[in-house]
């Protein structure tokens, strides 16, 4: 490292902290979003990957699992389980709602994504009981623990949904999509709460085969046989879910980073330009003492550089530090720090510095070295 | 017997006009100059009357619009930039009136940058020599003040070590004593005088300050742009 760039860069300490400090504040807020967009991927599109089925059945044109839009006969399951590569077929009812919890106000609502699955088959139901009761009997329900730590709800609570309630029995994991939460009941339960008409109505099929890697045939044979029927895997599915619920989200998690990309780069790039403009007279004498101008490029790419090192590891530790906490405060926030993205935020600080150093560069090379004999 | 020191500056009918839309002023007009090694010349003159021009073309800096420059035999009129930084860097040193220190390195430093600049020199091979030539100028006890921290005299005293510590066959040194009181100014003028002299350097010294006469051997006058011999 050049003597000068370092010494120049630390004389000014208040500087060097402004500098870094957009720096960092912009790798934070890099960080801290792009974290917060993997946390609501994982968590969004866990429940469906989770579920170890190899395929699940909906009807043509089913966007996600959230929507859940599909509507199929429960005979379909009936035709599906004499498929000889099938080996289990749960037929799930999945509807969003919004309740409130009985003595609570009825304004005072929360979406729940209730899902009514066959106990007795286990599939498509809670992927992990953490307290209390499951299966749930009839009359009951298995919610997700977030929905607890988020809105209160306890064990022996009613939730309401006009004239209609389902009692808590228990407390299962893995089925929070940020905005909502699963509810697990049994298949009667749910077509009496959602007074479903008729009672043979399903939405999904959930699938499990003899040969998992039968899979695109069987899927392929279903379509074939039952037009109006789509298959999917649980790995897609997800995917889709994920898409549609983070696709809105995108564009402006897009534009967020951009501005603060932007916000770390206008606070460095002016920083440095600042000092380089005060530095000019020294950077004249440098040149009337023979130094060439990549000498004075290479001292200001680098004061550049390590304000870059510096705001990165201060972000990026702020970020770390944080991230953990952050769901304690807001439940919603749920983050998943990524090393992968640790190393994406260092290569955007390491364009954002070159950047920053680009325009004060273009201005040493205008010095001129005479300008030393004056004054 | 010895032959003559070799030539070290050579100006050939050197003139600089510096033009502006329909106006022009020519600073330097015609000027002829020959220094050799181990010679001192001061070049006196008032505000205005190119001195500080005639030093920049003599230091590679600026190029004239006429005539010629030679610094140590090489033709340096026509070079590109890059070619003038490396006859700087290696044959030209310089001593400015406001120091021109840079403030954020040490004493030490000051000096050591400009060795290490361009040299195959490692970091320990110059800071002992820019430790050697400080203590040689009387700065042992300075040498990690930051400039902030030095007197005007100690400052110019340093400048002059920045300037020999490349080791270089021209010396230009432009007001000198200017920022100094009489008795540092005589202080610096004696120590450029003496150190030139044992190292056989040329040293052009550009001033309005009287005192500077005494350390010359040639004293040359400069008005209007045209230079001559001082009465």
């Amino acid at each position: 490292m050049l003597l000068v760039a370092r010494k120049n860069l630390f004389a000014e300490r208040t500087r060097l902290g402004i500098s870094v400090g957009g720096v960092a504040l912009s790798v934070f807020l890099i960080g801290i979003l792009l974290s917060l967009y993997r946390g609501w991927s994982q968590q969004v599109g866990g429940f469906v990957e989770h579920v170890p089925a190899d395929l699940w059945a909906t009807s043509d044109g089913t966007t996600d699992f959230v929507a859940a839009g599909s509507v199929l006969p429960d005979s379909l399951g009936v035709q599906l389980k004499l498929l000889p590569e099938v080996d289990v077929v749960s037929p799930l009812i999945v509807r969003p709602m919004a309740v409130y919890r009985a003595g609570g106000s009825r304004s005072d609502t929360f979406d729940v994504q209730l899902v009514g699955y066959d106990p007795k088959i286990g599939l498509g139901g809670p992927l992990e009981v953490v307290e209390g009761k499951s299966p749930p009997g009839p009359g009951e329900v298995v919610i997700d623990v977030e929905m607890h730590k988020r809105h209160g709800v306890q064990i022996g609570d009613r939730l309401v949904k006009g004239t209609k309630s389902l009692t808590v029995s228990g407390f299962s994991r893995g089925g929070d999509f940020i905005y909502t939460q699963v509810a697990f009941a049994t298949l009667d339960t749910t077509i009496d709460f959602l007074e479903l008409q008729p009672r043979t109505q399903r939405t999904f099929f959930v699938l499990t085969l003899h040969d998992p890697a039968q899979r695109d045939i069987v899927a392929s044979r279903v379509e074939l046989a039952a037009p109006g029927v789509h298959m999917v895997t649980g790995k897609d599915f997800a995917s889709e879910t994920r898409d549609r619920i983070l696709s809105n989200i995108l564009p402006i998690l897009i534009v967020v980073l951009i501005v603060a990309f932007v916000v770390g780069l206008a606070v460095a790039g002016l920083t440095i330009y600042t000092a380089t403009v005060e530095k000019s007279r020294e950077y004249g004498i440098l040149k009337a003492e023979g130094f060439t101008n990549p000498y004075l490029y290479r001292v200001v790419f680098e004061q550049s550089m390590i304000t870059g090192a510096l705001g990165f590891l201060l972000g990026a530790g702020v970020t770390l530090l944080l991230a953990p906490f952050a769901q304690d405060t807001v439940p919603q926030f749920v983050v998943s720090v990524r090393w992968q993205d640790i190393a994406a935020i260092a290569a955007a600080t390491l364009v954002m510095a070159l950047i920053a150093a680009y325009i004060p560069v273009r201005r040493l090379s205008n010095i001129d070295p005479v300008m030393v004999f004056k004054g | 017997m010895q032959g003559a020191p070799p030539l070290i500056l050579q100006l050939e009918g050197v003139s600089k006009i510096y033009r502006s839309g329909d106006f022009s002023v020519t600073a330097l007009d015609d000027v002829t100059l020959n220094i050799r090694g181990g010679e001192i010349v001061a070049i006196m003159g008032p505000s205005g009357s190119g001195k500080t021009t005639l030093l920049t073309i003599a230091g590679a800096l600026l190029r004239p619009t006429h005539g010629r420059v030679h610094v140590c035999g090489t033709d340096v009129t026509n070079m590109d930039e890059s070619h003038l930084a490396s006859i700087r860097r290696q044959k030209v040193g310089f001593v400015y009136q406001s120091f021109n220190l840079l403030e954020a390195l040490t004493a030490l430093e000051n000096v050591r940058v400009v060795i290490q600049n361009g040299s195959r020199n490692g970091r320990s091979d110059a800071m002992e020599r820019a430790s050697h030539l400080l203590e040689t100028f009387g700065l042992s006890h300075r040498i990690h003040a930051l400039p902030k921290r030095l007197s005007d005299g100690e400052k110019q005293r340093v400048a002059i070590v920045r300037a020999l510590a490349k080791d270089p066959d021209l010396i230009l040194a432009d007001e000198p004593t200017a920022n100094l009181d009489a008795k540092r100014g005589y202080e610096v003028m004696q120590l450029l005088g003496q150190k030139a002299l044992e190292l056989h350097k040329a040293v052009v010294v550009v001033s309005h300050d009287n005192r500077v006469r005494q350390f010359a051997q040639r004293v040359l006058w400069l008005e209007d742009g045209r230079l001559r011999d001082h009465d």
